[in-house]
């Protein structure tokens, strides 16, 4: 019989005993993976959301976030200039403000202006995009679909939009725009309303023509590292915050996300070291009330060698099955709490806490493996320096 | 192949004790033929288990030398011991300590394969086993299924399965009535009318009555010898 087999049998000896231990297991397990999905997760999102949208660099005024910082002038001509550098395939600038629907039913809503291209800052998911409208008697305009529900629109309706662009004038006259599409944006919260323009309307509806940008969104030409067209673009505009996704993910690395990953990192060292005491404990006490058949067997010619490889096993059979159940546990745990955090509100709504990724997986089975082995090195320990004659002689005397 | 399965000269053993050390085994010298049945009898606590324990290789003594087949085996590394009582030795202990878990076939071939015996021999050398004990029909059962007796038989059969020189027995009979114990006695006959040597620890005379050489021991010696 291997020693595989036997520490089967041994181990499911008292099934109940052996089914507690893998509960025990998994739910630790269960929490231990979710805490490893979670030190990524967010970031691993962020850089997805930040892909998705097809452009890999953001240009901005200043190092923070846009929006809150001052807008780029000479948007058209930046925007060619950077657009002729050889690493740069596309670039569209775009610029977020306020703005209110008014009317019956009015809503506010962040109102972008930008430039259709084929690469849009949105994907329309109904009617058309902006730049499919000729001939209207109104400019074009993209809704998402939280304002669509709130105000019944449907593609061809028409809808007065009061911009609050502009410091300039207090009360700024309407526009009236027709609705071409219903569009999703990637960085929408759940419940955020949105609408975007083409940067001349926008301007028309700020009161005047500015040709400034919040921030660039800029595709590196298929093949180019983001980061050397990221210094090209430095070289060209020094003034200017170039940032690839990678270094923006870094950024928010080092700011925003820091927080989850040591939250993470904490919880998942004390869960490490609830799996390696729960193994160690139960393999200690069963290697205790084991003693006698132990030493019988090493009087039978078992070498040191042969126990501690049958308790290795029994170790690792415990923890890969509890660890291999803690998996879908894990999964549908990080799924609830991942909802539980996405109801805060002001994130965008594909971004996610918990992303499952084979480097958490990897991970996961690493130090689980490690807590195993390292939880058996006791209960080996004494098992294999067990005296045998004392021991047998213990057994009938006690 | 050694005239002797075992030699003892000046064998003793003391046991370092907190109230001062404790000799067990006082200066024991003696041998066992391959061909001989030895039961080794005296009061409790006179040194006999401790004698057994030296024998098998699961301790080693303070002083004093043995020779299994010839061969001084005590310094010996560990493995190397354990292999020793795996293929040549075989213990049969009075509380049987069969595995639980494990059927009676299965804890009959448990030490064949450890031995590295393959498994047609293992299947054949089992079935032959537990024919042999006259527990063919209870292959399938586990220790807590079988009464004391048989799980005595198991046992043997299990301590032989390897085919061992020496078969050492300490107190077989110690948990099992009187009319069982005589079952376990007349298999052990058997085994040793099979060309096995045994040395047998027993307080029953009826057992000791069996073996053709007996040793009475007192105080960690030994003080009579008879033959039958
Ligand atoms: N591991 C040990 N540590 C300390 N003392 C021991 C140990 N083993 C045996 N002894 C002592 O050695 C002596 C002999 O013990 P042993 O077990 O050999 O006797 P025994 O003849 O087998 O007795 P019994 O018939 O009760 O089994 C006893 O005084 C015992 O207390
Ligand atoms: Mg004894």
């Amino acid at each position: 019989m291997n020693s595989f087999y036997f520490a089967w049998r041994s181990l499911f000896r008292q099934p109940v005993r052996a089914a507690l231990a893998i509960a025990g297991v998994a739910a630790i397990g269960a929490l231990l993976f979710d805490m490893l999905l979670l030190s990524q997760g967010m970031l691993i999102s962020f850089r997805d959301l930040l892909d998705d949208v097809g452009f890999d660099i953001r240009i901005m005024a200043t190092a923070s976030t846009p929006i809150s910082g001052p807008r780029m002038a000479d948007a058209a001509a930046t925007a060619a200039a950077v657009e002729a550098l050889p690493e740069i395939d596309a670039v569209v600038p775009m610029r977020i403000g306020q703005a209110r629907i008014v009317g019956p039913d009015s809503v506010n809503l962040t109102l972008i202006g930008s430039v259709t291209s084929s690469r849009d800052a949105w994907t329309v998911v109904e009617g058309v995009d902006l730049d499919a409208i000729v001939g209207s008697d109104h400019p074009p305009l993209v809704i998402n679909r939280n304002v669509a529900e709130e105000l019944a629109l449907v593609p061809g309706a028409t809808v007065t939009v009061r911009s609050e662009c502009s410091e300039r004038y207090s009360v700024l006259p309407t526009v009236d725009f027709v609705v071409s599409g219903i569009a999703e944006f990637p960085f929408d919260p759940v419940d955020q309303m949105t609408a975007a323009v083409a940067m001349p309307d926008f301007d028309r509806a700020c009161g005047s023509v500015m040709d400034e940008a919040d921030v660039f969104l800029v595709a590196s030409r298929a093949g180019e590292y983001p980061e050397m067209a990221v210094k090209a673009i430095t070289r060209l505009r020094p003034d200017l915050h170039a940032y690839s996704n990678a270094q923006l993910v870094d950024r928010f690395q080092q700011v925003g996300f820091s927080y989850f990953r040591q939250i993470s990192t904490v919880l998942a060292t004390i869960t490490l070291f609830f799996a390696f005491l729960l193994i160690s404990a139960l393999l200690t006490v069963s290697v205790n009330q084991r003693f006698a058949e132990i030493a019988a067997l090493r009087a039978l010619g078992f070498s040191r060698r042969r126990i501690a490889t049958d308790l290795l096993w029994e170790s690792i059979l415990m923890v890969g099955t509890g660890g291999l159940l803690a998996l879908p546990l894990g999964l549908a745990l990080a799924t609830w709490l991942d909802r539980i955090l996405k109801a805060m509100p002001g994130l965008p709504g594909d971004l996610h806490f918990f992303v499952l990724h084979p480097a958490a997986v990897a991970t996961y089975v690493a130090l689980l493996s490690t807590a195993g082995v390292l939880a058996a090195a006791y209960p080996v320990f004494l098992a294999s320096r067990l005296p045998m004659a004392s021991t047998l002689r213990n057994e009938v005397v006690g | 192949m050694s005239a002797t399965v075992i030699e003892t000269t000046g064998l003793t053993k003391t046991f370092p004790m907190p109230a001062g050390p404790v000799t067990a085994l006082r200066d024991v010298s003696f041998s066992v033929a391959p061909d001989e049945y030895v039961a080794v009898t005296g009061p409790s606590g006179c040194g006999k288990s401790t004698l057994l324990h030296l024998l098998g290789s699961v301790d080693t003594a303070t002083s004093g030398t043995l020779l299994f087949d010839g061969r001084d085996i005590s310094a010996l590394p560990d493995a190397e011991r354990s292999r020793i009582r795996l293929t040549q030795i075989g213990f049969v202990f009075q509380r049987f300590y069969l595995l639980p878990m494990l059927t009676a076939w299965e804890n009959v071939e448990l030490p064949q394969g450890e031995a590295g015996a393959s498994k047609a021999e293992r299947r054949a050398r089992t079935a032959e086993l537990l024919d042999y004990v006259g527990l063919s029909q209870r292959a399938r059962h586990r220790p807590s299924q079988l009464s004391g007796g048989e799980m005595q038989r198991v046992a043997i059969a299990r301590a032989i399965a390897n085919r061992p020189r020496l078969l050492l027995a300490d107190e077989p009979t110690g948990e099992l009535d009187r009319s069982t114990g005589e079952q376990i006695a007349e298999l052990l006959d058997r085994v040793h009318a099979d060309g096995n040597a045994i040395v047998v620890v027993t307080h029953d005379p009826a057992i000791a009555a069996r073996a053709k050489r007996r040793l009475e021991m007192r105080d960690g010696e030994i003080v009579a010898e008879a033959s039958a």
